[in-house]
């Protein structure tokens, strides 16, 4: 009987500890790809700034940018746990923050100011750490 | 002489040819994730390429057809019908890859959605496969693809050190993602070897009469032109590994991936880039077309030849025209280009057992190759890498769809 309860326990432990540790690769990948989308943005916009790339490439890359954040947000979200988990919750509110400077950048290529541009690049709400 | 000019312009438009919108993908993707570390899998895959190119222009100096014919004439019609759907379905895929990748390259310059450019780009295929024969589209598109050295040049411009380098032709383990590395490892040899272009070469050596005299060429332009052509790849790798990764950028679109040219190039960056991709796509676009003409063409037993005027070859005609259509419509839908490239890529490597083993026993058929049959390194190295790249291609598939 012993043996029976300690085997459930085990099997328990094995498939909760599994289910964890999916939960965190998921939303390990979730944050390694916004933070490529953060990192993205910082490029396009210091590329505009240094004259390397046209308003034109700046806005069709800052677009593409922005769907592709929403796709990952969406992602993020079609999984409810990884959204009650904090870390998920974070990223999700990171995404939403990141989806709405993208649109002001936009806008600042658009009118060709430098100087709000260069002051929205300061605020990406997510951006690659050191320690990776 | 005009040997030496053959092999000259076979191993230039073998360079200007070898990039597209797979091995742009692929080898961004694997810079920018993994450094160095991947340039081993575009060198295997390069020599495997290097090996089948060659046996398929021996096939047809030696015996007077091409790869598809041959198979049909060996095997029987019943058992093409596997490799002949699986390497159309794949045609198809890559082909809608490659003409997205040409309006995702003009989309770069001009701003305007890609999906705009798809038709257009459609009818200028069409257009070149009408108005022009084989040296015309082999040598042009080779030559306008020369652009794509400039991922060389980028590379280079780049100082990366050759410790690093040397170390990523020696195979090892990732620290990290291990499943998206295999993934990446399979893509590259899917992307490198495409089946078209064993077809679309011996298709080639029939319509230029390569003889048996001219084998060295053929041995020389396979091998060098592929060598520098897999330099051509290692650029994109090298480029995205030394600019994207410290930025721990991964590309997920063709937008990200052109940056990889700006510390390089500064204000020319975009130009460059979408210039290679577009070429590079484009050129790839109207081989695979008219390659889906030879296909059935020579298997159905059809007139064929982009040489010939297109009344007297009106089946092959239509043939290359219904599947540019069919790729049209798939790449309207507005599939992203990049996903599509990459799904198709893998899935060449699962079909590619199917393509490459009965073309093993074709190049040991005397009657077929003569005394110039394959030896037995090259028969298992080929044999060998197709089958486990398969294997780990039906085992990395399905994982990396569930990661993604």
């Amino acid at each position: 009987m012993r043996a029976r309860f300690s085997s459930l326990v085990s099997a328990t432990l094995i498939v909760a500890l599994a289910g964890c540790s999916r939960q965190d690769e998921r939303l390990r990948q979730h944050r390694k790809h916004f933070e490529s989308l953060g990192a993205t943005t910082a490029a396009i916009g210091e590329a505009w700034l240094a004259g390397s790339v046209s308003g034109t490439y700046t806005l069709t890359a800052l677009d593409q940018t922005f769907r592709l954040v929403e796709q990952e947000q969406t992602a993020l979200a079609s999984k409810p746990n990884t959204l009650i988990d904090p870390r998920g919750a974070a990223l999700s509110q990171a995404a939403e923050k990141l989806l709405r400077l993208l649109a002001r950048l936009t806008e600042d290529v658009r009118s060709g100011d430098a100087g709000a541009l260069r002051g929205h690049l300061a605020e990406i709400p997510i951006k690659p750490s050191e320690s990776h | 002489m005009s040997a030496i000019v053959d092999l000259i312009l076979g191993v230039v438009t073998s360079i200007g040819g070898f990039v597209e919108v797979g091995s742009i993908s692929t080898a961004a993707q694997a810079g920018s994730e993994f450094g160095f570390q991947l340039l081993w899998a575009i060198a295997a895959a390069g020599l495997m390429l290097a090996m089948l190119v060659e046996m398929s222009g021996r096939l047809a100096a030696v015996s007077r057809r091409s790869l598809a014919a041959s198979v049909r004439e060996r095997f029987g019609i019943h058992f093409q019908a596997v490799p002949l759907t699986a390497e159309l379905l794949i045609d198809l895929l890559l082909l809608a890859a490659e003409i997205g990748g040409a309006a995702i390259a003009i989309k770069l310059l001009t701003g305007i959605g890609f999906q705009w450019w798809i038709l257009p780009i459609g009818l200028c295929i069409w257009l070149v496969l009408w108005t022009c024969g084989f040296a015309a589209i082999e040598h042009g598109i080779g030559l306008f693809g020369l652009v794509t050295l400039s991922f060389v040049l980028a590379a280079w411009r780049l100082h990366p050190s050759p410790l690093d380098l040397g170390a990523g032709f020696v195979p090892s383990l990732p620290g990290h993602d291990a499943v998206r590395y295999a993934f990446l490892a399979v893509s590259i040899l899917g992307a490198t070897v495409s089946p078209y272009l064993l077809n679309f070469y011996s298709s080639g050596a029939v319509e230029e009469e390569m003889s048996e005299k001219e084998l060295w060429v053929n041995r020389t332009t396979a091998y060098l032109g592929t060598a520098f052509g897999s330099v051509v790849s290692m650029g994109v790798l090298v480029t995205s590994a030394m600019v994207l990764q410290p930025r721990q950028i991964v590309v997920d679109s063709y937008e990200q991936a052109a940056l990889m040219f700006v510390p390089a190039f500064g204000r020319w960056a975009i130009t460059l880039f979408a210039l290679a991709l577009g070429i590079g796509c484009f050129g790839a676009a109207v081989e695979l077309t008219i390659n889906a003409g030879y296909v059935a063409a020579q298997v159905f037993g059809w007139s064929w030849g982009a040489n010939k005027p297109r009344r007297d070859a009106a089946r092959f005609t239509t043939a290359f025209t219904l599947v540019l259509l069919m790729s049209l419509a798939i790449a309207v839908i507005g599939f992203d280009p990049l996903r599509l490239t990459m799904i198709s890529v893998a899935l060449t490597v699962v079909v590619m057992p199917l393509l490459v083993l009965p073309f093993l026993v074709l190049m040991n058929d005397p009657k077929y190759v003569k005394d110039h049959t394959s030896g037995a390194i090259g028969n298992g190295f080929l044999a060998v890498l197709t089958i486990v790249g398969a294997l780990l291609a039906i085992a990395v598939i399905p994982l990396e769809i569930m990661g993604g």
